[in-house]
């Protein structure tokens, strides 16, 4: 090998070290981007609009969960402006999916299916409601009904051989009352009172069910040990 | 002469690119300190820690250990029985 085609290869080497290392760093930075449905997607003129409107902030509601909310993991295309199933016509809430990823204690497995889901409701709902309407003009838009908020989490943890259950809510929230709860003229335990919750059991609809609410600070107290989000994250 | 010099730097970039392992000492710390998480070691993880330092967790490494730690394809229902698109 001569030298020209040493200092050359040593060239390449050195500048693959350092492109790699930038393109970890930019892959460790972005959230993934199929989480959110496509404007296109949408089957009606009205949840394309919501969705080609409101692009950036599901974008920064996508970021803030993936980078400040790790624990959470945002469904491919989880977020997007849904028709609930239940509803008739085309009535679209702003909707986040997600998986909870938490080891359950033999404590939390044991509570009745009611009581597991009181305390995942209290834990996420306020938080995550929070979050999904960061953009002030998501609460005076006319096109939007309500919010869903659905949560799913390990019922309990698999024996061998045993493929993983998780239960699962979907709350179902209308535009003023998501209004009070934000503006303090109503308190968590009202939201739930008002929510339409169905649950699952693995894929075994359970129905509609009521649940309870109180005030959990969780979200803002947890801390995943010697975690940092992304340099250019900002956690609210 | 010029030879040995590029081999130096050759090797220079490779121990830079390796260099502060994370310790089995730092791994024990984060397994032991979080409730939801573990996982086995990967670069990414591996380069930014140093000996003696506190273990730096990024939202890849959680992403990484979720995807090693978990059970398989889980039991639920799907997104299209509760919304239309």
């Amino acid at each position: 090998m001569s030298g020209r085609s040493v200092r050359l290869a040593a060239a390449l080497a050195v500048a693959g070290l350092l492109a790699s290392g930038v393109a970890l760093g930019l892959a460790h930075a972005a959230a993934p981007d199929d989480r959110i449905l496509p404007a296109e997607k949408h089957t009606s003129d009205k949840g394309r609009a919501l969705a080609r409107k409101y692009q950036r902030a599901l974008a920064e509601l996508n970021a803030e969960v993936y980078h400040c909310m790790p624990w959470l993991d945002v469904r491919h295309e989880g977020i997007g402006f849904y028709k609930p199933r239940h509803l008739q016509g085309d009535v679209r809430y702003l909707s986040l999916n997600v998986e909870v990823d938490q080891q359950p204690s033999a404590e939390f497995s044991a509570l009745p299916v009611h009581d597991r889901a009181s305390r995942m409701f209290s834990r996420y709902v306020p938080a995550l409601l929070r979050r999904m309407t960061r953009e002030a003009g998501l609460m005076g838009e006319p096109l939007l009904e309500g919010f869903t908020v659905i949560l799913s989490w390990l019922k309990q943890e698999p024996r061998p051989n045993e493929r993983p259950v998780l239960d699962t809510i979907a709350v179902f929230l209308p535009r003023p009352q998501v209004a009070d709860f934000l503006a303090g003229r109503a308190t968590a335990a009202r939201l739930a009172e008002t929510a339409h919750v169905i649950a699952w059991d693995g894929e075994t609809k359970l129905g509609e069910f009521r649940v309870r609410g109180w005030e959990d600070n969780f979200v803002a107290t947890y801390r995943i040990a010697n975690y940092q989000p992304a340099s250019e994250v900002t956690c609210r | 002469m010029r030879l040995d010099g590029v081999r130096l730097l050759l090797i220079g970039a490779v121990l830079a690119a390796t260099a502060g392992c994370a310790t089995s000492e730092e791994w024990t710390t984060w397994r032991s300190h979080t409730s939801h998480f573990a996982s086995g070691p990967h670069m990414g993880f591996s380069v930014r820690n140093r000996e003696g330092t506190a273990p730096r967790v990024s939202r890849q490494d959680i992403t990484m250990a979720r995807n090693e730690n978990w059970w398989g394809k889980p039991i639920t229902v799907s997104q299209e029985q509760i919304l239309e698109r």
